[in-house]
């Protein structure tokens, strides 16, 4: 499962910076892409680290609508030696950036993807382990002195696990706190 | 938004918020437990209920007969064992303790007062009372929130190497199927309480209203809970431990029976017993007071009572 979640990583990656590398005429749509790490907390469960990824566009809204992409799970987190559910988060974002000329842009952003957890015995094969996700967030981001940047947000999962169906530790309210390396701009 | 908008929108929300703090409940003393006219018979008559206070001084065959502490789970009464008492009456030689969680059983306000502290007291306070007397063949038999608070005592070593022989767990809950109330800090004083839809049969026996108070304490319970299993811990030697749990269960998040089963070993290392169960029932040992009960709740019920009783009767 890791060497796949890395493979696209490493292929979206790849598209990107070979776009990048075209002509100046070409790259009149290239805004920045920022890559880095991103720690998130679930209130009152696990912490889920993994990497993340933003993109926008001077034709996209000028540099004000993000593209993301995210990989967070408990594998970097709170499973790291203990007895927490591995479980896998794959997201999707597109994000409203305000003040994009600011150095702090308030944003909001809307997020899908696939969750899944490992629960890693048959006796559990009844109970739901997967599900789409989709998850709203508000919050800031920073720039730092170049190449470097943060956000820190607060987001809410519409459809966690409720007992009767999903898993049970897709929880609703998270906090996340990203730090990315402007990879181009 | 500028500034000024975002101070009248605090001075809006503000006196809204404090508003509806401190709401209070409106309880029908005549049929509602949370009222100060109906309590848990076990407090008028606890020699019907424990066996500490039922047996002043045991025999040698009582002492090595196998007694069940029974406790029940959050908001509810020690009426959630009465059915495991009128089958094992019937159905097999042993001793049963219906214990009242603290807090539990008595007005709303007692309730509300109650931390999860208080509701544990009372088990400790059978166990100890049943030692002393001298039984040897202790074991526990919890629904729901008991199961926590079990475990709870297990981690922190208050119950010692043979000091029981099986603890059963019934739907036990370590992450709460509404997961709202993992925000019963945040949200809970604009709540004041929550109301809970008792059946007619149910309403002298389970608290209707529930005290955001409470919630906290049930989120923190649970909370301290997950991560102790999560940080893993061992049954002490000589204690056997079975989990039942239904597949889909609209309180106790069936998640929870996978938590425990990664993080409570028993004294060897070795895995506990897990059954999962095809039910959509919270704590399947109780179906007095429920509106629907179906053939296959009753055979899943029965067959729950035999299992225990069998491993009882080892």
């Amino acid at each position: 499962m890791n060497k796949k979640i890395a493979l696209v990583f490493i292929f979206i990656s790849a598209i990107l910076s070979s776009q990048a590398q075209n002509s100046d005429q070409e790259n009149d749509w290239l805004g920045e892409l920022k890559g880095g790490v991103r720690i998130q907390k679930t209130q009152k469960l696990y912490n889920e680290n993994g990497l993340t990824f933003d993109f926008t566009s001077p034709k996209m809204v000028n540099n004000r609508l993000h593209f993301g992409l995210s990989y967070v799970s408990t594998r970097l987190g709170s499973a790291i030696g203990s007895n927490a559910i591995k479980q896998d988060n794959f997201l999707l974002g597109i994000g409203y950036y305000f003040r994009d000329q600011k150095k702090l842009q308030p944003f909001t952003r809307v997020n899908m993807g696939y969750f899944r957890a490992d629960y890693e015995s048959a006796i559990f094969d009844a109970l739901d382990n997967d599900a789409f996700l989709f998850s709203i967030d508000v919050g800031l981001s920073y720039d730092f002195k170049a190449p470097f940047s943060a956000s820190l947000s607060t987001g809410y999962n519409i459809n966690s696990g409720d007992g009767l169906e999903g898993p049970g530790t897709l929880h609703p309210v998270f906090y996340q706190l990203s730090i990315y390396y402007t990879i181009f701009k | 938004m500028k500034t000024k908008h975002i101070f009248f929108g605090l001075l809006l929300a503000i006196p809204l918020f404090m508003s509806s703090c401190g709401k209070e409940p409106v309880i029908d003393n005549e049929t509602m437990l949370d009222g100060d006219r109906i309590f848990d018979p076990s407090l008028y008559n606890p020699e019907a209920y424990l066996v500490s206070a039922a047996i002043a001084n045991p025999s040698e065959i009582q002492k090595n007969t196998p007694v069940v502490i029974s406790v029940h789970g959050y908001s509810a009464s020690t009426f959630e064992w009465d059915e495991f008492r009128a089958y094992a009456d019937v159905n097999a030689n042993i001793l049963i303790s219906q214990v009242l969680l603290g807090g539990h059983g008595r007005t709303y306000e007692e309730f509300r007062s109650s931390t999860w502290e208080d509701w544990q007291e009372p088990i400790m306070a059978e166990y100890n009372a049943l030692r002393g007397k001298g039984y040897t063949n202790i074991n526990f038999a919890g629904s729901s929130t008991a199961c926590p608070l079990v475990m709870n005592l297990i981690k922190n070593g208050e119950i010692g190497e043979n000091g029981m022989k099986n603890i059963f767990l019934i739907d036990p809950i370590v992450i709460s199927s509404d997961k709202l109330l993992s925000l019963a800090g945040l949200v809970g004083p604009m709540l004041g309480f929550i109301e809970s839809s008792n059946s007619p049969s149910e309403e002298g026996h389970w608290y209707r209203f529930r005290p955001q108070e409470t919630l906290r304490q049930l989120s923190n319970l649970i909370n301290i809970t997950r991560k102790d299993l999560q940080q893993g811990f061992k049954l002490p030697t000589g204690t056997k431990m079975k989990v039942y749990k239904s597949t889909q269960d609209s309180s106790a998040d069936p998640i929870s029976a996978v938590l425990i089963y990664k993080g409570l070993k028993n004294s060897d290392g070795s895995n506990i017993e897990i059954e999962m169960i095809d039910s959509k029932i919270h704590v399947v040992t109780r179906l007095e007071g429920r509106e629907e009960v179906t053939q296959a709740d009753r055979q899943i019920q029965t067959s729950v009572f035999n299992d225990i009783i069998k491993l009882l009767e080892k």
